[in-house]
């Protein structure tokens, strides 16, 4: 029993980890353009098609694929910012429809190029670290948590220490304020865009090897992301690596001892509950409903 | 001339809130506008900074065009805006709002000067230095958002009601600080529903009714105005 719980929060721990990469990135989008993303889970999509393209098929280094990953996710999130969300400014509900288009051409696209069956990304590495005889963690799993500790503290730094990372806080607590402060709402929601790219794609990356990637594979971690966000206070950074890492412990718990198909549901009536009880979030302030 | 706002109309949707207004601010005074709920005060202030498009008309500071930029680009110009209902950024810190205020300078020695100025002016923001905007009084909010403005070392402060909700003792800080701004060589625009307090600080003053300026003066003069003394100063 001891090793199932023990095997289950390791579990729940790459859970956790790569949903934070893709729940941050949402919130940090929608804090600042206060556009819901509905294309970012195709961000995570794209992430894991880079990796078949540069890893499985054109063979060349893991790391290099992961790299090539993050800029080159980042770069479409800057191109959405330009081509849709920079003209519907004024219009998110526009932005958000727009995103749902673009989130159909991209299926469409990666369709077109790859296929719609399942893509097989052959092992980074085999290697499993055996703590006992029931619990073991494969070495590629704690990559991906250690390279997500490592991406979000890099990101919790940024937007604690830097310039800019105080105009993103500030943008997606006030926009127009910010704007007062001579802070550019082009400038800063592009950068906004490229992280929140960057880092969808990078979780995509990361998890390619692990997981089975196929065109809509974007639907999965998209719902959950809504989860964690609603669950955690929509526009709180802190709140949403808070609640992926909850939300995650509770879903792999109960996909463990019961279903899966349970887990959704748990999730989506948790989610519910808190709307219902605290309608901004478990950490949301009242200013951002 | 500094400011010269010529015959501004901003629209919203068919509804025009400010129809063919002028305003001027010399070097060295304080310029205010009152007027009643609606009558446009705020959004002069926000085509003044670009947060409204104009319908027609120009704005000019220090002798260039300035209606056709991007308020991020007015703030460049040297024009600081102290918005209606405080604005501070609710979850940074109050000096992490004052540092947002300094954004684009490049001065930075000079802002680290300027930020101990504003806690020298502002003492009670510096006993709250590391606690959140929200966490702040009404008063320490507006002393926050007017630090805030003038960390970005401005050459045009505006000011949108910065009395409102405030205790009467607080009004007179901040009257105090409005005069010690422009002593300090930082003209001010004042917009004010306290036609009290605005005309007791301004050098020139503007009425607004209904999106026009129905009269201009001297304050003393518009203190002894018999429409004035009844529309605005209930007297
Ligand atoms: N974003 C907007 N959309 C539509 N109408 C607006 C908008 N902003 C202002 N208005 C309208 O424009 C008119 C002028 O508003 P404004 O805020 O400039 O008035 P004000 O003089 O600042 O009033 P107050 O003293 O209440 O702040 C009002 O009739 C207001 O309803
Ligand atoms: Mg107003």
């Amino acid at each position: 029993m001891v090793e199932l719980l023990a095997q289950t929060g390791l579990n729940a721990i790459y859970a956790a980890a790569y949903m934070s990469l893709v729940a941050v990135g949402l919130v940090l989008v929608f804090g600042v353009l206060g556009v819901i993303n509905f294309a970012h889970g195709e961000l995570f999509m794209i992430g894991a098609y880079v990796v078949v393209a540069v890893f499985a098929d054109f063979q060349m280094p893991y790391v290099l694929a992961a790299a090539a990953a993050l800029v080159f996710v980042g770069a479409v999130g800057v191109l959405m910012e330009r081509a849709m969300f920079a003209p519907l400014r004024e219009n998110p509900l526009g932005g958000l429809v727009a995103s749902i288009g673009f989130l159909l051409i991209c299926q469409a696209l990666v369709s077109v190029q790859f296929g719609v069956r399942m893509e097989h990304v052959p092992p980074v590495t085999q290697e499993v670290i055996v703590i006992s005889e029931k619990v073991r963690l494969p070495v590629h799993r704690l990559t991906v948590i250690l390279a997500s500790i490592a991406l979000l503290s890099s990101l919790w730094i940024f937007l604690r220490k830097s310039k800019f990372g105080w105009a993103l806080r500030a943008s997606s607590q006030d926009r127009e304020a910010a704007s007062l402060q001579g802070i550019s709402i082009s400038r800063i929601s592009i950068i906004a865009m490229f992280i929140g790219g960057a880092l969808a794609g990078i979780a995509g990356a990361l998890t390619a090897p692990l997981i089975s990637v196929n065109p809509h594979m974007g639907h999965s971690v998209i719902v959950a992301a809504f989860i964690v966000i609603i669950v955690g206070g929509v526009g709180s950074l802190e709140g949403a690596v808070v609640a992926s890492i909850a939300y995650a412990f509770v879903h792999t718990v109960i996909t463990t001892f019961w279903d899966g198909v349970i887990a959704d549901i748990v999730g989506l009536a948790l989610m519910l509950a808190v709307l219902i009880v605290k309608p901004t979030g478990l950490f949301g302030t009242a200013d951002r409903a | 001339m500094l400011l010269e706002v010529d015959n501004i109309t901003v629209a919203f949707g068919k509804v025009s809130a400010v129809k063919g207004i002028s305003i001027n601010v010399r070097d060295g005074s304080i310029v205010t506008i009152i007027g009643a709920n609606g009558a446009g005060k705020s959004t002069t202030l926000r085509a003044i900074s670009g947060l409204e498009k104009l319908r027609e008309g120009q704005i000019r500071f220090a002798g260039e065009v300035i209606s056709d930029l991007p308020p991020d680009k007015i703030v460049g110009r040297g024009i600081a805006h102290v918005p209606e209902g405080r604005r501070v950024f609710p979850d940074l810190t109050v000096e992490e709002n004052l540092r947002t205020g300094a954004f684009l300078r490049k001065d930075l020695d000079q802002a680290e000067a300027d930020l101990r100025s504003v806690f020298e002016s502002f003492p009670r923001l510096s006993e709250r230095l590391g606690k959140n905007a929200k966490t702040l009084s009404g008063g320490e909010q507006q002393m926050l958002a007017i630090g805030r403005a003038l960390m970005a070392k401005p050459k045009l402060l505006l000011m949108d009601e910065p009395s409102m909700g405030l205790a009467p003792v607080v009004v007179d800080e901040i009257a105090v600080i409005i005069r010690k701004i422009c002593a300090g060589g930082v003209p001010v625009v004042l917009v004010e529903q306290n036609a009290q307090l605005a005309l007791r600080l301004a050098d020139y003053a503007y009425v607004l009714e209904t999106g026009r300026v129905a009269l201009e003066g001297d304050p003393d003069a518009l203190l002894d105005d018999d429409h004035v003394r009844a529309a605005y100063l209930g007297v």
